[in-house]
């Protein structure tokens, strides 16, 4: 071999490591999802902090590579650097941390002064379910319908820790589903919130809450989490950090990790787990008919959530005193898209009365729905696991 | 002298838990499966066929189970040791391992010091570390035949059976009695709940009960809360149980209006004196927060000098 040869040679080999030797289609297609998705965190402001880390995830995963040169680059390559930072969705320990970040950013206080409300909490999770019954009417087994349908509790971290352990294959296309949903979640609620509810209820003025002492917020992560967990364990992962986190918070001696908890952790945790979700949609893996379905399905299930929290509302107020009716307005708040749905209930409601201020009552049913979305997950993984 | 109570206290109480979460962990050791005639089933590394016992690991988590003892004499639990320093004596989650009692220890750590006797009643016990007490034991009753096995219904728990290889009487060693081809549960819904209906009423039942029962005990909280803080404001004001009606809360109107009031009065804000004092505030000094050790001198500055 002479010389020029031996660098043509090599420089051929170089060649078929490249992105471009090994790009398709599907990897152009999934890189505009992921500019798309920067695009829309960017210049539209919707929900940054979840779909920049996603965004970027989908173009470093959707770079193409050599799959069988054995570089241990990509993401499904065990010992990759990716790989391992990957094991925190798969293995689903990324989301409990974040639900210990949730705990020590909540203040439960609008629940515990006003605890009717976790009821429509529980109520926007027939979303899940009604989901579950469509996923299962196209043709789903009911693990992945499950896995599915779980969009609907509108709580990325939730969607992934369960279908991590229902359905690993079609995580990648529900987190993704689920965190895009979120962000559209001021597209979504509005119109459904006006159709389903008349101006009169849209003017209902609710009472202030009462003041919670720091007893009862000290005693509502703790008996929060053992009467909950006692019906369903298997929501222990994820109740149990969100209730720590919010004893942390609330107990008075431990700011620091309650500080940190809420700040640092949830940081690193929820970019690593954006990247590494947005990372794992390999145009390979993610573009199939499934994915479309998938999506559909997420819609399905946010419509059907936010329908029947708000719906629900209107059922409650018909046994209600005429002096403790609830604004239908915070019925979307059931789904767990903290705080942007409750953000949506306080705009609607000033819209039509500049003076109502909704945003604490919402925010009751919307901290409710993240413990009724973990209740839901704990439930299915009971049934299907 | 509290303090020190509480102290050894704490400290009990997590070495007591420890040691039964140790305990939990090692009492996950089963006897599976056990062969005392092989005929024709496995061999061992040297080709030879021995009688065999299979333990399973019923946890869901792995084992390590090189300090336990393996016997055939409940007067002697220490007979057969599993030994210290083998990989393969850590027994993954849900996963088996296979003994073969040819009483020949030098073999091999899977080669037990003690023989099973074909014909007769044959006990086995596992005890543990301590030799004293016992995990798990079997008595193989002595009509077991040639390749035939006594083995566990269900892997770790259930009854025992004899197994012959015929039908849905498998022989498993090191692997599991039960084999699984499908998820049950999962089939189940799928045959008897085809449209989620089911699922949905169950589910949105416990959804329900589980945010019912923290409503309720919250309600329950909430109430005895302000029941008792109307009691400690009572206690302060020096009221009667006759007069509590005139107690009330001040609601968030009340405090806001007393708030603002009081600004008025005091008007403290507004008026600055538009003095300006500049104090030197003097730090002790504290190597930590010297600059001088982070720089290094660069000698074109002294010379700049």
């Amino acid at each position: 071999m002479s010389f020029g040869e031996f660098l043509l040679d090599n420089l051929t080999q170089f060649w078929q490591l490249t992105g471009f030797a090994n790009a398709q289609f599907g990897n152009f297609v999934m890189l505009a999802v992921g500019l798309f998705f920067i695009w829309l965190a960017i210049k539209k402001n919707f929900e940054p902090m979840l779909l920049v880390p996603i965004g970027f995830g989908i173009l470093i995963g959707n770079v193409p590579f050599n799959a069988t040169a054995g570089l241990e680059i990509g993401i499904y390559e065990e010992g990759s650097v990716l790989n391992i930072l990957y094991n925190g969705v798969s293995r689903g320990w990324y989301p409990p941390l974040i639900f210990l970040g949730i705990g020590a950013m909540t203040d439960f206080s609008a629940l515990i002064a006003n605890p009717k409300l976790m009821l429509i909490g529980a109520a926007a999770q027939f979303g899940i379910f009604g989901a579950y019954m469509v996923a299962l009417a196209i043709g789903f087994a009911p693990d992945q319908a499950g896995a599915i349908a779980i969009i609907g509790g509108a709580d990325g971290p939730t969607a992934i820790f369960l279908s991590s352990k229902l359905a690993p294959n079609l995580m990648g296309a529900i987190a993704v589903s689920a965190y895009s949903y979120m962000a559209l979640v001021p597209v979504i609620q509005p119109p459904l919130m006006r159709l389903f509810t008349t101006k009169k209820e849209r003017l209902i003025k609710m009472k202030p809450a009462r003041a919670v002492s720091q007893n009862e917020k000290i005693i509502f992560p703790i008996v929060g989490m053992l009467l909950t967990c006692f019906v369903v364990p298997s929501g222990l992962p994820l109740l149990g950090m969100l209730f720590f986190g919010n004893l942390l918070r609330e107990c008075g001696v431990t700011s620091r990790l309650a500080k940190t908890a809420s700040n640092a952790l949830t940081d690193i945790v929820t970019i690593l787990l954006g990247m590494t979700v947005g990372a794992s949609t390999q145009a390979s893996q993610f573009l199939t008919p499934q994915t479309i379905f998938i999506f559909f399905l997420g819609f399905m299930a946010f419509v059907i959530a936010s329908s029947s929290g708000v719906l629900f509302v209107k059922l409650f107020n018909l046994v209600l005193p005429k002096d403790k009716k609830i604004n239908p307005l915070i019925g979307n708040a059931g789904v767990s898209a903290v705080p942007m749905s409750a953000r949506i209930s306080n705009n609607l409601g000033l819209e039509y009365d500049p003076s109502n201020y909704l945003l604490m009552h919402a925010m009751g049913p919307n901290v409710a729905g993240v413990i009724g979305s973990a209740v839901a997950a704990g439930v299915l993984l009971g049934f299907l696991a | 002298m509290k303090k020190v109570i509480s102290t050894i206290a704490a400290a009990l109480l997590i070495s007591g838990a420890a040691s039964t979460a140790l305990a939990q962990s090692r009492s996950g050791l089963r006897i599976n499966e056990v062969m005392v005639s092989n005929q024709s089933s496995i061999v061992d590394d040297y080709g030879q066929k021995h009688a065999w016992i299979e333990l399973f690991n019923s946890n869901f988590s792995p084992l390590e189970i090189s300090s336990v003892f393996l016997t055939n004499d409940s007067t002697q639990p220490r007979l057969y040791p599993v030994p210290l320093g083998d990989v393969n004596t850590e027994i993954p989650k849900r996963q088996h391992v296979v003994f073969f009692a040819d009483g020949e220890p030098n073999k091999g750590t899977f080669h037990t010091s003690f023989t099973l006797v074909p014909g007769q009643d044959n006990w086995i016990g596992i005890y543990d570390a301590d030799g004293v007490t016992l995990i798990d034991e079997v008595t193989i009753p002595a009509e077991l035949g040639p390749d035939q096995t006594w083995a566990r219904t269900s892997d770790g728990f259930g009854e025992w059976a004899v197994r012959d290889g015929i039908g849905t009487g498998y022989i498993t060693p090191s692997s599991a009695n039960v084999i699984k081809d499908t998820n049950k549960k999962i089939e189940n819904f799928a045959e008897l709940d085809e449209n989620g209906f089911g699922m949905t009423v169950m589910a949105m039942c416990i959804v329900f009960t589980a945010l019912l029962v923290l409503c309720l005990s919250f309600y329950s909280i909430g109430k005895i809360g302000s029941a008792v803080s109307r009691m400690n404001k009572m206690r302060a004001h020096g009221v009667d149980k006759e007069e509590k009606a005139t107690v009330k809360h001040d609601s968030g109107e009340e405090i806001a209006a007393i708030i603002m009031a009081l600004h008025e009065h005091l008007n403290t804000h507004d008026a600055e004196s538009t003095i300006l004092t500049i104090n030197k505030v003097k730090r002790a000094y504290s190597p930590w927060s010297s600059k001088i050790y982070g720089l290094r001198e660069v000698p074109g500055s002294h010379r700049a000098k």
